[in-house]
């Protein structure tokens, strides 16, 4: 699994596609947290080309987001799918990970 | 000449995957899941998906926790019934006891949400050490999708 970046200057939006298991999930978190060493800590994750996610993905998320909430910054998630929005619920992170419906919604505030 | 009567008819068909227990062979999970569903076209949606959720996290934790590492064999076999999808998973790896029970981690957790995640999303989780293979069953229940 790849990932797209784009630098828009006040944010960084990253862009998983396919499966986001314990194969991608590992390089995403390190470049969040590259980013967010650089100051980089306004990032969206645009989900929109993610047919699937598991626990390692979620963790993935959810460690982007502390991080970048722990340097003033956040994390938002966008274009979420079926089965993410499912996992999501499941597992009650939908409360601190709220889906937005596009990339540009999640820039709300920026 | 047996006609239009398929060998395997769909409903006693067993969807079988065998080889290493390695992250590059969980797209072949998918994929076995998948051949399941696509020969039973009445299968909800969704119960595919969450029932794909549920058995990969279980395949994770082979792939994560398996030792020997890389040389860890398993065998998943997928069957569809009436009621229930379910699937069975040998592997090879060392004994392991998985902690059943434990509740979702908070929303803090970067990880331990695989096993709750998929004893959530089945109706039946077994595991039992035989001589030589840890043993996997995992049953869901088709068309009881609360809304998601």
């Amino acid at each position: 699994m790849s990932f797209e970046e784009v630098d828009k200057g006040t944010h960084v939006v990253l862009a998983p596609e396919g499966k986001f298991n314990l194969v991608a999930a590992p390089p995403l978190k390190a470049r969040i947290d590259d980013l967010v060493a650089v100051g980089k800590n306004r990032l969206v994750v645009d989900l929109g080309a993610v047919d699937f996610i598991d626990s390692s993905g979620l963790g993935a998320l959810i460690g982007g987001l502390k991080a970048a909430r722990q340097q003033g910054g956040d994390l938002r998630i966008a274009a979420a799918g079926d089965q993410v929005r499912a996992v999501l619920k499941l597992t009650n992170l939908d409360r601190i990970l709220s889906p937005y419906q596009t990339v540009e919604e999640a820039l709300h505030g920026w | 000449m047996a006609g239009d009567v398929p060998e395997d008819a769909p409903e006693g068909k067993e969807y079988v995957l065998e080889g290493f227990a390695v992250p590059d062979q969980l797209d072949a999970v998918h994929s076995l899941l998948a051949q399941a569903a696509g020969d039973h076209p009445d299968l909800d949606p969704m119960d595919v998906m969450l029932f794909e959720t549920a058995i990969i996290e279980i395949a994770n934790n082979v792939v994560e926790y398996g030792r020997p590492e890389g040389e860890v064999r398993w065998k998943f076999v997928i069957r569809v019934h009436k009621d229930t999808i379910e699937a069975e998973l040998d592997d090879t790896g060392q004994m392991f006891m998985p902690e059943q029970g434990k509740a979702m981690p908070g929303e803090d957790a970067e990880g331990g949400r695989g096993l709750p995640m998929a004893e959530a999303l089945l109706d039946k989780i077994e595991f039992k050490r035989l001589t030589d293979t840890n043993h996997w069953r995992m049953v869901r229940r088709l068309g009881q999708t609360p809304q998601m």
